[in-house]
């Protein structure tokens, strides 16, 4: 009359493992689920009944008590009806003894028995995984992603009547479907984007570049239609492809917030632009009840473009300092805290003043332009590497290098940061902390003349300072040299202006 | 506060307390003090007046207020300006007296000024006033700090608003050169505005005279800076306009200046730059264009005959610029640039024009603001 069933939900990101208990008793007929449920799991009742009946199967009229345990832990989201369901079947001994030993069960019902896609599969699985649940029952359609995690034995389950007949032995197992490949990237719009389609604009390019290659935050500053957008756009073309580990962590993320890649396994980096009205909780994370992964996590290893930097609340630009710095966010719900990665790119615009038109032609006194530097932090300008100010072409500059030339130069960059960074934890320059500068980013012999003097005359802090010197190696790793020469560094000062 | 020392032995005069009493009565403004002071004869009569509540001042449109003239009366009857004046070492400057620095030749009557300060010799000498827009540019920053630093160096007191930009610029160059300065507030002596130039309000304080007309108390308006800027032009023997926006404040000062027969100097600036367009514009309607700082002495009367050029320019120890930093230089053309145009007009890469710019930093030859480098003074 017991029955219990392993199942998992997800908690922020990842996954939490659920133990299903129902128990089927005699007595009224009664239903009631207890162990913190949020209103979606409430509802599965109506749900695993009309599953049942649908699928021909006895509903017991007696009084059935269903524990989701650990009972601290609030349970989100209708993927635990599938293992209800089976735990009502196994309780009423419906399905041979053991068959579910060992089988971790996820997925949501629907009133005519079948079963349905939840979000967040690959990273159910991977937390099944990881306490030794290697064999899951999943809904069909999830059946490819949850495959992606290695070790795992994938059932598809098309509909309640074929999974019982499937688990009985009568049926044979459906075949995990292989995903559709989708025919183009999905990631480009209608038009593919180039940066050949960018005139002029040289600095504003290398510091894009230069961005792409080393990780290095990018604010870019200039009046209306001088390009910034345009050019901040096509970051994504220029961006290295990810890592095999770092495709698996974006592909578990966008699949937990319900907007699954297409085709399996992401291939190519999130590229996230909010609009500026975005509020706290949608850009870093949070909400009420069940924290929801924001912008910055959603564009964890990718480009998180904001548009008018300007224009967003302060409270919002404040919010993303934490994660800028550490890489990862932290909410904290009653009664959990949730981490979500949120290691991103961050590339932004912004007008030079409220006229926007910017020096020279810029008709602003000092006070205005005081007033809208002050939305703008101290603290949030100091955490871009790159600061450039643009201007809009002049009428005889021509297009410049077109995106497959700059990401190759990319790729190379990024291949002599991994060669130089290998056995550490560190990717790309832009990440490696202040205390490792000297030992992995050694200056050349004159570089570091140019280098103190530099920051002596801008009166830059040791942080300022480190951040050129982070720069100036990836300015030299796109270079192909293997030493950081004193142009490097001049250059890297030039690409950290004081912008506002 | 410090009280500073009286600057009269002597008791104050009558007159002076009178005159500071009607200053500061709520809502006074200069038409009706005007009003009072000419049916009353002068200040003594004139508050007598309103402590007796003879005088019902107008509105602008002409109406009476018997409820203003009222309030006036209990005001005046309260206040007792001589201590405060005596406490903050507040002097009153009347129209006729001995120490009243504007000249008569002005049609109408005078403002009563409240002035503050160590400096009391400030009115007399030689005084500029150096005008100019709050948006200003580094380079007419740069003019405005220099000429005042020159002028103070020639004994010529400068005189201007306070305000950001080129005011601030100009009554910096004076103090740093060890000048006098004269600051002309469109506020209440005890009110400080802009809020953070409070240092630069006490070293006029300690170095020459804080000027206004309004009573004790008053805070800025829009209204009360054009108002302000007539006695600038007619409290300086020459008015140099530096960088004005069309319609900005520098302009009303140099429109009083031409009808108080005061001589106008603007320095000319690029037609690409908005913060030029006024001082520009005055030039065509007939400024005398200001192209070296004598020219200012010449306007004064102060000929020195020779022309000498800009006050810190007579030795230039910068070390040439050579090759591409030379190039560098001269593509700017004179207007501030920002790399990607340097590089186009140099036909040169990021990498050596930031290696020329950083030369002609080091030897102040271009400097680095707000996103784009300005070229320093040419050779």
């Amino acid at each position: 009359m017991l029955a219990s069933v392993t199942s998992v939900t997800l908690l922020g990101v990842d996954g939490q493992l659920v133990t299903v208990e129902v128990h089927v008793s005699g007595g009224l007929p009664a239903y009631t689920v207890v162990g913190l449920p949020d209103t979606a799991v409430r509802e599965s009742r109506e749900r695993v009944r009309a599953a049942l009946m649908s699928s021909e199967l006895t509903w017991p009229l007696q009084r059935i008590t269903v524990n989701l345990a650990p009972g601290g832990l609030r349970k989100t989201g209708s993927g635990l009806e599938l293992a209800v369901a089976l735990g009502l079947l196994a309780a009423e001994s419906q399905l041979p003894d053991g068959c579910l030993d060992g089988v971790g069960v996820i997925g949501e019902l629907g009133l005519d028995g079948s079963v349905r896609s939840i979000p967040g599969v690959l990273s159910l699985v991977d937390a099944l995984s990881r306490r030794g649940v290697h064999s899951v029952i999943v809904p069909i359609e999830n059946a490819a992603e949850a495959a992606l995690v290695g070790g795992v034995r994938v059932y598809p389950a098309r509909c309640l009547g074929e999974l019982r007949a499937c688990l009985k032995g009568e049926e044979p197992w459906p075949d995990v479907p292989t995903p559709l490949r989708p025919p183009a990237d999905e990631t480009e719009d209608a038009e593919p984007l180039d940066l050949a389609d960018v005139r002029g604009l040289h600095q504003a390019r290398s510091a894009l570049e230069t961005a792409a290659a080393g990780g290095h935050h990018l604010l870019m500053v200039g009046p209306p239609g001088a390009g910034k957008t345009m050019l901040a756009r096509r970051i994504r073309t220029i961006l290295a492809p990810l890592e095999p580990d770092e495709a698996l962590d974006v592909t578990r993320i966008h699949s937990a917030a319900g907007y699954p890649p297409s085709g399996g396994l992401a291939r190519s980096r999130p590229f996230r632009a909010p609009h500026h009205s975005a509020s706290v909780p949608a850009l870093v994370g949070g909400g009420s009840r069940r924290p929801h992964p924001g912008e910055v996590t959603l564009s964890h290893r990718g480009c998180l473009f904001l548009d008018e930097l300007g224009e967003w609340s302060p409270r919002a630009l404040e919010a993303l300092r934490q994660p800028l710095e550490d890489g990862v966010v932290r909410i904290s719900r009653q009664p959990v805290s949730i981490t979500f990665p949120a290691a991103f790119l961050l590339v932004a615009c912004s007008n030079p003043c409220p006229c926007g038109l910017g020096p020279p032609r810029c008709r602003c006194n000092e006070t205005m332009r005081n007033r809208y530097r002050q939305r703008l932090s101290g603290p949030l300008l100091d955490r871009f590497d790159l600061r450039v100010s643009v201007q809009p072409p002049e009428p005889a500059d021509g297009p410049g290098a077109d995106s497959v030339d700059v990401q190759t130069r990319v790729l190379a960059a990024v291949a002599r940061q991994s060669h130089r960074l290998r056995g550490t934890p560190w990717r790309r320059n832009a990440e490696i902390p202040a205390g490792a500068l000297a030992r992995l980013l050694p200056l050349g012999p004159n570089a570091t003349d140019v280098w103190r003097s530099t920051a002596e005359r801008r009166e830059l802090t040791g942080r300022g300072a480190a951040r050129i010197r982070r720069a100036a190696r990836t300015l030299a790793d796109l270079d192909d040299s293997p030493v950081i020469e004193p142009h490097h560094v001049l250059r890297a000062a030039e690409l950290r202006g004081e912008v506002l | 506060m410090k009280a500073p020392k009286p600057d009269h032995a002597a008791p104050r005069p009558e007159a002076h307390v009178a005159a500071a009493t009607l200053v500061c009565l709520p809502h006074m403004t200069p038409a009706r003090l005007r009003t009072l002071l000419d049916r009353y004869r002068g200040p003594v009569g004139a508050l007598r007046a309103v402590r007796h509540g003879w005088f019902v001042p107008h509105n602008a449109r002409g109406e009476p207020r018997p409820d203003l003239g009222a309030e006036w009366r209990r005001t005046a009857m309260g206040l007792s300006m001589g201590p405060l004046l005596d406490r903050r070492g507040t002097r009153v400057l009347l129209d006729g007296e001995a120490d009243y620095p504007i000249a008569d030749d002005i049609e109408y009557r005078p403002p009563v000024l409240l002035a503050e300060g160590a400096g009391s010799g400030a009115f007399d000498r030689p005084r500029v006033a150096i005008v100019g827009t709050r948006a200003a540019t580094p380079h007419g920053l740069a003019d405005a700090s220099e000429l005042g630093a020159f002028l103070a160096q020639r004994g010529v007191t400068v005189v201007s608003g306070l305000a950001i930009g080129i005011d601030a610029a100009a009554h910096h160059g004076a103090l740093h050169a060890g000048g006098l300065a004269v600051g002309v507030v469109a506020t209440g002596l005890d009110v400080v505005y802009p809020r953070r130039h409070h240092a630069l309000f006490d070293r006029v304080r300690s170095r020459g005279l804080i000027v206004s007309e309004s009573g004790f108390g008053v805070t800025p308006t829009p209204a009360r800076f054009p108002v302000r800027n007539r006695i600038i032009a007619a409290l300086a023997d020459v008015v140099v306009v530096v960088e004005a926006t069309l319609k900005g404040g520098a302009r009303i000062t140099a429109e009083r200046a031409l009808e108080y027969d005061r001589p106008v100097l603007a320095v000319p600036g690029s037609r690409r730059n908005p913060s030029a367009e006024g001082a520009n514009a005055l030039l065509a309607d007939g400024a005398h264009p200001l192209l070296e700082p004598e020219d200012v002495l010449l306007a004064l009367g102060l000929t020195p005959g020779v022309r000498r050029g800009w006050a810190g320019r007579h030795v230039d120890d910068r070390a040439a610029p050579t090759g591409l930093a030379a190039r560098v230089f001269r593509a700017f053309g004179g207007e501030p640039a920002t790399v990607d145009q340097l590089v186009t007009r140099t036909a040169s890469n990021l990498d050596d024009v930031a290696v020329a710019l950083d030369e002609l930093d080091r030897h102040g030859w271009a400097s680095r603001d707000r996103g784009l480098w300005w070229p320093g003074d040419p050779p």
